[in-house]
């Protein structure tokens, strides 16, 4: 839970440069300042290369600024130590991503219950809280079904699902319909937007204007630095 | 993640391809079936010739012309006669010897049932029956009143008999000619030993005295003299007290050297299982080489399967794996493929061992210590050639994983 009067999510001018062959620096994201509030459905949006990938991954702890702070609940986890980061992606961050979100050959049950296995919760208890995320998901049927044999809406609900397992601040979505027909991904997106309206903070980073449009908020990126923050 | 989830994990894991995972685990069952089998072969070996000793008995002593083992066949020293083996019998301050048995041989023509052969023969003193135990087949064995009497009578070994006489023959009461005088046959003995049993079982015994003066010569040395003593605990001391009236008695000086060579049954033993057992180790040792091979094996495959899953390591981190998460569950991997190979390797080295015994006469013996050996050991090649396979997946950067192509 966010501090009182603290956002969820704070941005100070973050920076991520990449080193090139030629001894320059590529500036994907240069100078970036945001306030996520709890709760809020935002779409990040812009063209390839325009650093709304790059934005995820550090929204996400995945990957680390090259300068700014970033602020989550409070703390600024740029200090952060791997393990320290692979928790609050563990228990702070649901991610769903466009392609290869599963575990191969592994079933709908494993793949949800994998991110309470590195919290250590007992077995007892992840076995109720998948079948209860499935329900959610309306995939209950298929929790033992192999995650190769499933269509890709279903696979994108059981990331879902996983995404909510550890009842996280934030849903990170990257490109979530990216692989889906529009019908299956106007599904996702209701979805998606079912569970804000329920006060779940869901940040969608996207492409498509009309996955946009689910949002409440929208961010425009051109060359690493915000175009536009418009609200619904 | 617990160990069970982990373990489970790994066997899932490594289902998903049931052909690489078989081919990696070759090398390990390779390596520790052969050690396996080498230390059971070895024990074998051990066993077999530790009965073979104790069925002369460990209570005895042998002593031989000749300064060095050598010596004894090449040169045949004459220097250790039947007076000695009387000294030592008649020397009342040797309290802990029980028996003393002469033993001289010599190469002669043999003639029975109207065939001729050159045999071994031996003479010996009726107390040898004690050290050799052979089974009595037919008649006696040698007996005092023969000793005493110098009487010209031949016990024949088993397979003598059955040269001369025909299989199943008891040619007990017939004359043979040995170095052509007349000796009667008193009985036929088989010798318990399995390994040296045919030489024994092809031989001819007769009175020692009757051999020396008859046969090979009074003036000729004797091969052997073999002491009984009351007291192993004691033997070394006798064998010291022996040494000293032997030395008396070929006028020995204190610089000289010894002119016989005296062993114990036990030192023999002893020696051997030593050697077998040193041996063992050795071949053991070589055949775990191929351990290492095996190891370096799984490493590669190991490193291998990072690579393909570089994307799931990625994945996993995204969802909160932490380094040791994802170092234990490879490591995991590697140890379940040794551990496996090596059970396997077990059973087969055990297996092997067992039929091998079919066809060898030796003993089966499977070393339990071993078999706990070669676990450990299957994993500690698991853990030491899976670490860095799996400190590579566990240090991967979540962002460069999930972005591999």
């Amino acid at each position: 839970m966010p501090k009182n009067g603290q956002p969820l999510i704070h941005l100070q001018d973050i920076k991520k440069y990449y080193l090139l062959g030629d001894g320059s620096h590529y500036k994907a994201l240069n100078g970036i300042t945001l306030k996520i509030e709890k709760g809020e459905f935002i779409a990040i949006m812009g063209p390839s290369g325009s650093g709304k990938s790059t934005l995820m991954h550090i929204l996400g702890a995945l990957d680390v600024p090259t300068g700014g702070k970033y602020f989550f609940n409070g703390k600024d986890i740029g200090s952060f130590s791997d393990d320290e980061l692979a928790e609050i992606r563990n228990r702070e961050i649901g991610f769903v991503f466009q392609a290869f979100n599963l575990l191969a050959r592994t079933t709908v049950f494993k793949n949800v219950e994998r991110p309470m296995m590195y919290s250590n919760i007992p077995r007892k208890e992840r076995e109720e809280r998948v079948m209860e995320a499935l329900r959610l998901v309306d995939l209950s049927d298929k929790a033992h079904s192999l995650s190769n044999r499933i269509s890709g809406g279903q696979i994108q609900r059981v990331a879902i699902a996983r995404a909510l397992i550890m009842d996280p601040s934030v849903i990170l979505a990257d490109e979530p319909t990216g692989n889906l027909d529009t019908k299956t991904s106007v599904g996702i997106m209701n979805f998606l937007k079912e569970l804000n309206r329920k006060g779940r903070t869901i940040i969608v980073i996207t492409h498509e204007e009309d996955i946009a449009r689910f949002a409440r908020r929208r961010i425009r990126l051109v060359d690493g630095k915000i175009l536009s923050d418009k609200r619904n | 993640m617990e160990y069970r989830e982990l373990f489970l994990e790994a066997i899932q894991s490594l289902r998903k391809n049931v052909l690489r995972t078989g081919l990696t685990m070759l090398g390990i069952v390779i390596g520790i079936s052969a050690v396996i089998l080498i230390v059971s072969i070895g024990q074998g070996a051990v066993q077999f010739i530790t009965n073979e000793l104790t069925t002369f008995g460990t209570n005895f002593f042998q002593i031989n012309p000749g300064t060095s083992a050598v010596a004894q066949f090449a040169a045949g020293p004459k220097n250790l006669t039947l007076d000695d083996a009387e000294a030592i019998e008649a020397d009342s301050s040797l309290t802990n010897v029980e028996t003393v048995i002469p033993f001289a041989a010599a190469n002669v023509g043999v003639t029975a049932n109207g065939i001729d052969k050159n045999l071994l023969i031996y003479g010996m003193n009726h107390k040898a029956v004690e050290m050799l135990n052979p089974t009595i087949l037919s008649g006696e064995f040698l007996a005092e009143e023969h000793i005493l009497t110098s009487a010209r009578v031949a016990v024949m070994g088993k397979d003598a008999a059955s040269d001369f006489f025909g299989q199943d023959s008891d040619p007990v009461g017939e004359i043979i000619r040995v170095d052509n005088k007349p000796f009667r046959v008193i009985g036929v003995i088989e010798s318990s030993s399995g390994f040296f049993g045919g030489f024994f079982n092809n031989t001819i015994y007769i009175p020692i005295e009757v051999a020396l003066n008859q046969i090979i010569g009074p003036d000729e040395g004797i091969q052997e003299i073999d002491v009984g003593v009351y007291d192993t605990d004691l033997i070394d001391q006798t064998m010291e007290d022996v040494r000293i009236l032997l030395r008396d008695r070929h006028n020995l000086d204190i610089e000289d050297e010894d002119d016989f060579i005296m062993q114990s049954f036990q030192d023999a033993l002893s020696t051997v299982q030593t050697i077998t057992g040193l041996l063992t180790l050795v071949v053991a040792a070589i055949s775990g080489i191929s351990l290492v091979v095996g190891g370096v094996g799984v490493m590669n495959i190991m490193l291998v399967t990072v690579t393909e899953r570089t994307k799931e390591i990625g994945l996993l981190k995204a969802i909160g794996a932490k380094q040791k998460d994802i170092l234990s569950q490879f490591l995991m991997e590697a140890v379940v493929i040794t551990l496996i190979g090596g059970i396997v390797g077990i059973a087969i080295g055990i297996s092997g061992a067992f039929l091998i015994t079919l066809f060898v006469p030796i003993p089966f013996v499977v070393n339990i210590p071993s078999v706990i050996v070669a676990v450990g050991v299957a994993i500690l090649v698991g853990v030491v050639f899976g670490l860095y396979p799996a400190r590579r997946a566990a240090k991967l950067s979540p962002i460069d994983a999930l972005r591999y192509e």
